[in-house]
């Protein structure tokens, strides 16, 4: 432990001269280097990042966590702090706060994120009761709802008679979710729930959208979704981002749950964990986006 | 805790395994218990699609507590995981009174069946605060459980959201086991 310690603060010194060294070799800074030698994107942001929240200067510290609005000041002041001309480096603010802008629009994503999850369906609640509706109509446009309680729910994969309670600790979240797939995805949303009604292959689409919204919501969590966002989002990743990474997780969870070839369901939370853990590995890849087919001419990169 | 019974502690043999099988309509609070029981936390459950199990050490017994759907279309699968079951524990949601015939039916079902003959059962009857006696005993009379003779079983009532009551039950849960066992 103690020699891990010392280790550990050798390297931090170590890295800091280093830094130094090459910081009055090349006549510029770290923030400079990842700019100028890293392409857009994750690796470039993450990078940034990395390099923000280890510094030990107070305003680079901060900026990771300022408000959207307060960006293109924290810039400028970077750049006086570094002593960068503006004028003989402009590509160096627009990267920059490019990458900002995405740091930011994360965590800020992950607040709106947590803040639908938290917030419980309400039956009460017409909008709620709204949005349920329209995922029937979005879902089974032939087939018109016979009443607002009713066995017909199981046929989209709800549990029972009433879908309010299956949202749980998903909350609002699970909704928003499902009605984007259903609305912005109809023809594999429907095919993804034709398949999952085959005898074979069932499983209950809606529980598992709510399933899949609770890995969704992990990856960005923990971080993991970075690498997507960072790839994908010019700016700051917005909710409709991470509604389209779910459109494409439960697309890409359906292709593999057939694969798998699994006995019944009762397997679905062995396949899942292995699906969890593929997306995963994928995700370490700092090229990796999770592009559903709808949204992959959309999203490219450009810088 | 004392010298004597840390020192029994070490001595006892490796924990005996207890299989704990739990079942109940779908949105009675399955998952819930099991993830108190590991001491996880509860804010973030989904509706169950196919099982879930835990480990859980308690009072030198190994735990396996296997947390199964509830929803009508995998209720079928249920007598899948009869098979050397040592206690049943079923829950009850005790402000679904909508349901209440439903799973009255569902438990009187398990109780016929000949894979869980003998059995201990623990009803576990959550809800928001802990139930007032009085209407614990209305509750109980639609679920006819005086018919219960070939085995040993008990009620609790039990807060979902706290966990309070939850203790109580597998103490008791653990207390049978041993007598059995031995």
């Amino acid at each position: 432990m103690f020699v891990q310690v010392c280790l550990y603060f050798y390297c931090k010194c170590l890295w800091r001269c280093l830094k130094f060294v090459v910081r009055k070799l090349t006549g510029r800074c770290e923030l400079q280097r990842i700019c100028y030698n890293i392409k857009p994107g994750a690796s470039r942001t993450m990078k940034i990042e990395t390099s923000l929240r280890g510094s030990k200067n107070k305003l680079l510290q901060t900026s990771v966590s300022v408000h959207p609005d307060a960006i293109e000041k924290t810039i400028d002041d970077i750049m006086e702090l570094k002593k960068i001309n503006p004028d003989i480096n402009p590509q160096l603010g627009v990267s920059l706060q490019a990458c900002l802008l995405q740091i930011v629009g994360y965590r800020n994503l992950v607040a709106e994120v947590e803040k639908l999850r938290r917030e419980p369906y309400d039956s009460e609640n017409p909008q709620h009761e709204e949005m349920l509706l329209k995922l029937w109509k979005c879902l089974k446009p032939d087939c018109p709802l016979e009443a607002r309680i009713s066995k017909q729910w199981c046929e989209i994969g709800f549990q029972g008679d009433d879908p309010k309670t299956d949202f749980r600790g998903m909350g609002l979240l699970g909704l928003y979710n499902l009605l984007y797939f259903a609305e912005r995805d109809a023809a594999v949303a429907q095919q993804v729930l034709s398949d999952s009604l085959q005898p074979k292959y069932s499983y209950s689409f809606a529980i598992v959208g709510i399933n899949i919204t609770d890995l969704a919501y992990n990856l960005l969590v923990s971080g993991a979704l970075k690498t997507h966002f960072y790839n994908v989002a010019p700016e700051a990743p917005t909710l409709s981002h991470f509604q389209q990474t779910f459109c494409y997780l439960m697309h890409e969870f359906h292709k593999f749950w057939i694969e798998e070839d699994p006995l019944d369901i009762m397997e679905f939370n062995r396949v899942r964990e292995k699906f969890h853990k593929r997306i995963l590995k994928q995700l370490q890849n700092p090229d990796m986006a999770l592009c559903p087919h709808f949204a992959a001419s959309e999203s490219l990169i450009n810088m | 805790m004392g010298l004597l019974s840390i020192l029994r502690k070490l001595k006892s043999a490796p924990d005996q395994e207890v299989r704990i099988l739990l079942l109940g309509l779908d949105n009675a609070g399955k998952t819930t218990l099991l993830k108190q029981l590991a001491s996880e936390d509860i804010s973030h459950i989904t509706p169950t699609q196919g099982f879930n199990i835990k480990s859980v050490q308690s009072q030198g017994f190994k735990l396996n507590v296997w947390d199964i759907g509830g929803q009508r279309k995998i209720r079928p699968y249920w007598r899948n995981y009869f098979e050397n079951t040592d206690v049943l524990i079923y829950v009850i949601d005790s402000a679904d009174r909508k349901r209440f015939e439903e799973t009255g039916q569902e438990l009187a079902e398990l109780l016929d069946e000949e894979k869980l003959s003998g059995v201990t059962v623990l009803i576990l009857l959550t809800s928001k605060n802990l139930l007032t006696l009085p209407l614990l005993r209305r509750l109980l009379r639609g679920l006819n459980l005086h018919t219960i003779r070939d085995r040993i079983w008990q009620i609790q009532s039990c807060s979902a959201l706290t966990g309070e009551g939850v203790q109580d039950g597998m103490n008791w849960v653990c207390k049978n086991v041993n007598a059995k066992k031995k």
